[in-house]
């Protein structure tokens, strides 16, 4: 979540102050080891499907199926192993009192505000909107992909952002993938950092900003420098910022709270998906 | 800053509803495709929709689930290391906390549904392990990776994870338990287990 990205100073100082205490400690201490991923072969394979026998009994319990126990599990068994392990958090007290932070600010402040906004605008303008902020950050998403080599998805991106600002009507509407269906290339600083090798190093909740790392962190502090808000007048930002915030939470109301719901550690549950996800994103 | 991610790793059971043809539809494809059509008949079921018959509805889409899932098989990933250590009572209590605490969070999810379409987009087999790979479009004009992990018992595929834009639902408890387990012990575990899956909910 950006918020301010109008002031990158203060981010940038955020990032001096907060973490760097241990940061060249933590580097050594903590890092994650690496997992490899087992790289399966696609097959098509045909067999006969087996229809029957689908439904088991409702009370059905793990003793009903006479299989051989399974293998105990070990550490190098790479088919439990689909992302690296958990990411290191030396600031987890920290990190939690951030989190604490984010709950109240979600509940008590963008999720009424949210919920309002939702009750007034319909889907298709919010889903608008959404489209035409996505549009104006195509540099960032241009420029990392470049830097990652992957220049097919950046002439893509080039060409997706051109489409979406002439025929789009200034992004509002997402020709480039609707008509000539072009995917997006979703790349940042941070993917790019670890596309070359970088680790994690640690796991941050920012406050306001949320989850994130130390890579993704400087990631995101290097975007700035491509987001073409940075350099509009600030008090245009100052004002349209909100809206986006806004508009953004209210396509994703019930998120939060779903996974608060389903988990037994909500703040690990949260740092685990993050860490998940962007590693995935980071192998894509 | 990244802002997807929390997006649907919770959703997961609703995203075995909605429709679709399996373009390559291989024997796990086939029955997770099967399973899902079985659901989505339960919630199309006119007669079911009588807010009278509302639990049954439940339990109906429950016992499907329950059928296409592997529940000690999930247990035991999401407990790794630690499950060695527990006896075959505790295994089996365990088993069916986990299983309930699941059920709960989801099974509320599948009343949401509202017209998610699915794309069926292969599947890889390595022996007697399999991944189904869907693809959903939402409302939102968002597009959702999901990865059926399942193994293959007797003539029947099993799921056994579900991945969500890459956030594994194993992994992801895994965690939570490893981290309570590094800081309390196995009971305390339990006990939260039974306060999030077996106390009423308002």
């Amino acid at each position: 979540m950006r918020i301010n990205s109008g002031s990158p100073i203060w981010i940038a100082l955020w990032l001096i102050a907060f973490p760097s205490l241990s940061a060249a400690q933590a580097i050594v201490q903590f890092y994650p080891n690496e997992v490899s991923r087992v790289d399966s072969q696609f097959e098509t394979g045909v067999s006969e499907p087996a229809f029957e026998n689908i439904e088991k009994p409702s009370t059905w319990v793990a003793a009903a199926t006479p299989e051989p126990q399974g293998p105990e599990w070990k550490a190098d068994d790479a088919e439990f192993e689909t992302s690296e392990v958990n990411i290191p958090d030396p600031f987890e007290p920290l990190n939690r009192i951030s989190f604490q932070f984010n709950d109240k600010l979600y509940f008590w402040l963008l999720k009424p505000v949210a919920v309002g906004y939702k009750a007034v605008v319909s889907q298709e303008y919010r889903v608008c909107f959404r489209n035409f902020f996505e549009n104006l950050i195509a540099p960032v998403r241009v420029v990392n992909c470049a830097l990652q080599g992957k220049f097919k998805g950046a002439g893509y991106e080039t060409v997706r952002f051109f489409i979406n600002t002439t025929l789009g009507f200034f992004g509002f509407f997402d020709q480039g993938k609707d008509k000539f269906n072009i995917d997006k290339c979703d790349e940042d600083f941070g993917q790019t950092l670890g596309f070359w090798g970088m680790k994690p190093v640690f796991y941050l909740e920012w406050p306001v900003l949320g989850s994130s790392s130390l890579r993704d962190t400087i990631g995101f502090v290097g975007d700035l420098a491509l987001d073409p808000r940075t350099y509009i007048f600030r008090p245009i930002v100052s004002v349209v910022r909100p809206i986006e915030i806004v508009n953004d939470v209210s396509l994703r109301i019930g998120q939060y709270e779903d996974l608060k719901e389903a988990a037994i550690d909500p703040y690990v549950a949260k740092r685990d998906a993050y860490h998940q996800y962007r590693n995935n994103k980071i192998m894509e | 800053m990244n802002r997807n991610f929390l997006f649907p790793m919770v959703s997961a059971f609703l995203l075995i509803l909605g429709t679709g043809v399996p373009s390559m539809a291989g024997e796990p494809t086939e029955q997770i495709k099967q399973t899902t059509d079985k659901i989505l008949s339960i919630l199309a079921d006119p007669n079911l929709k009588n807010p009278a018959r509302a639990e049954e509805r439940k339990q109906s889409v429950r016992r499907t689930i329950d059928g296409r899932f592997d529940w000690e098989e999930l247990a035991r990933r999401s407990l790794a290391q630690y499950w060695a250590q527990r006896t075959p009572d505790e295994k089996e209590e365990f088993i069916q906390l986990y299983r309930e605490l699941l059920a709960r969070t989801y099974l509320n999810k599948v009343q949401d549904y509202s017209g998610e379409t699915v794309r069926y987009e292969g599947e890889n087999i390595e022996s007697d392990y399999a991944t189904v790979k869907v693809r959903i479009l939402t409302a939102k004009n968002t597009e959702i990776s999901v990865d059926y992990r399942v193994m293959k018992r007797r003539s029947n595929w099993l799921v056994y994870d579900i991945s969500i834009e890459g956030v594994s639902l194993v992994n992801n408890y895994r965690s939570q338990f490893n981290s309570i387990l590094q800081k309390s012990t196995y009971e305390e575990l339990v006990k939260k287990l039974k306060e999030k899956s077996l106390t009423e909910k308002p």
